[in-house]
């Protein structure tokens, strides 16, 4: 059987959720390897729900939120860009492939760019294979 | 150039004294005698008669910026600093902990600090290179000079250019020793939060038995929240009785805010910490 990621995707309610919407109306296509969870900012994105994702089994985490400038709280993604930088770094340095994190910017008008990324993503992490060093053994 | 250790603790004597004495502050946190040399601890006067008490040697690593939070505000602290432990007074003032006004800050040029475990000396491994205190009221002592300076993240090379599943595997035997017995949080001036996110039950981040995943979640959260913070005093990986080189990874994601937020944590008190703070111009390479 071939191998089917799971991949977490937290989305921020103003842009990329509504981005992501906006892919479903216009019947674009894209892998169903993600599953998306809604918060009201990329800043209220915990960096530890991101090392609990890794352990529940993630084999990927993609964060989307607003281009910075358009954040509907106007610096909550400038706050949650500083931070998440830091997030990958740990991740790096603690010896996870540097490919299955990921933030990107993705605005309610981008339902092209959310399926575009969402296919890449979900490709690089087809090709990692398996996410174990993080994952809780049973 | 020497340090005279038993200098050092004359001075500190002589002002502890005279601060106890004329009840400029009601508290001094220095050094005090353990049940060998090798071992002083912790010491709090409160009289002037206390002062008697107080020892400075090459064992005295502990940083007593960790005790300041522990006070009401408004006490009058005077403290003894090294120069990593300045910078946590900093760092301390930054966060709105204590106020620059409220304490005196008796600064300890010195260098050639020791790990009593090991008999190590301290200076290249942890401290950031620094041997003068960053910021001090009364200096105890003449400024050091001469002393070479090891960069602060000289230490790192090694581990950076570690494969990445080299890396793991070296960090999950590292992280599998961890008993979790929380004297890295204990003896860290930073960790002051109550209650410690790993001690929280709704939501449970993380397992709370001493086992990789339980102790991975506890590690990398605290190396998170440390980011930007942490000044490299190296208590933490002395306080860890199975020695876990905690202070490594300090040291990369210390090294990674600097690049990346053009800010070395603790080093002025006009500063806001990296994390709290944003540039509007901050570049999305950070992300890559
Ligand atoms: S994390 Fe360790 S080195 Fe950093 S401030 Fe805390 S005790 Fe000192
Ligand atoms: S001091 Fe060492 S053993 Fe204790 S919790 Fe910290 S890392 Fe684990």
């Amino acid at each position: 059987m071939s191998f089917e990621p799971k991949i977490l995707g937290i989305a921020c309610n103003w842009c990329t959720y509504t981005g992501a919407d906006l892919a479903g109306t216009t019947r674009l296509q894209y892998p169903q390897n993600l599953r998306v969870v809604r918060v009201m900012c990329s800043s209220r994105i915990n960096p530890s729900f991101i090392f609990r994702a890794f352990q529940l089994g993630a084999d990927g985490v993609l964060i989307g939120g607003c281009h910075p400038g358009d954040c509907h709280y106007n610096t909550g993604n400038l706050y949650a860009r500083r931070r998440l930088a830091v997030t990958k770094k740990i991740l790096e340095f603690s010896g996870l492939e540097p490919g299955r994190f990921r933030v990107e910017w993705i605005s309610a008008s981008e339902g092209n760019k959310f399926s575009e990324v969402v296919t890449e993503f979900t490709a690089q992490i087809k090709s990692l294979g398996p996410q174990t060093k993080f994952k809780i053994s049973q | 150039m020497t340090i005279s250790f038993k200098q050092i603790e004359e001075k500190l004597k002589t002002e502890a004294k005279r601060l106890l004495e004329s009840g400029q502050v009601s508290v001094v946190l220095a050094y005090g005698k353990g049940y060998d040399e090798k071992h002083p601890m912790p010491y709090v006067a409160r009289n002037p008669s206390d002062v008697a008490n107080i020892v400075f040697n090459e064992y005295c690593n502990y940083n007593m910026a960790r005790y300041l939070v522990r006070y009401p505000a408004g006490t009058k602290i005077a403290v003894a600093v090294k120069a990593a432990d300045s910078r946590a007074v900093i760092q301390l003032i930054q966060e709105e902990k204590v106020k620059r006004e409220d304490l005196v800050l008796l600064g300890i040029p010195v260098y050639g600090m020791k790990n009593p475990k090991t008999q190590e000396i301290i200076d290249g491994k942890t401290t950031g290179g620094l041997y003068n205190p960053v910021l001090y009221d009364i200096l105890l002592g003449d400024e050091v000079h001469g002393q070479a300076i090891q960069l602060p993240y000289d230490v790192l090379a090694a581990y950076e250019s570690m494969d990445k599943e080299v890396r793991f595997a070296f960090w999950k035997k590292e992280f599998d020793k961890c008993i979790r017995c929380y004297a890295c949080r204990k003896a860290c001036p930073m960790c002051y939060c109550d209650p410690c996110f790993i001690d929280q039950n709704k939501p449970k981040w993380g397992d709370k038995s001493p086992k990789f995943h339980g102790n991975l979640m506890y590690h990398l959260t605290r190396f998170h929240h440390l980011a930007g913070r942490c000044i490299d005093c190296g208590e933490c990986s002395r306080a860890c009785p199975v020695d876990i080189p905690l202070y490594l990874f300090h040291k990369k994601v210390a090294r990674e805010c600097e690049e990346m937020f053009g800010q070395a944590a603790g080093m002025s008190i006009e500063d806001k910490p990296a994390l709290v703070n944003f540039r509007v111009d901050d570049s999305d390479k950070i992300l890559e």
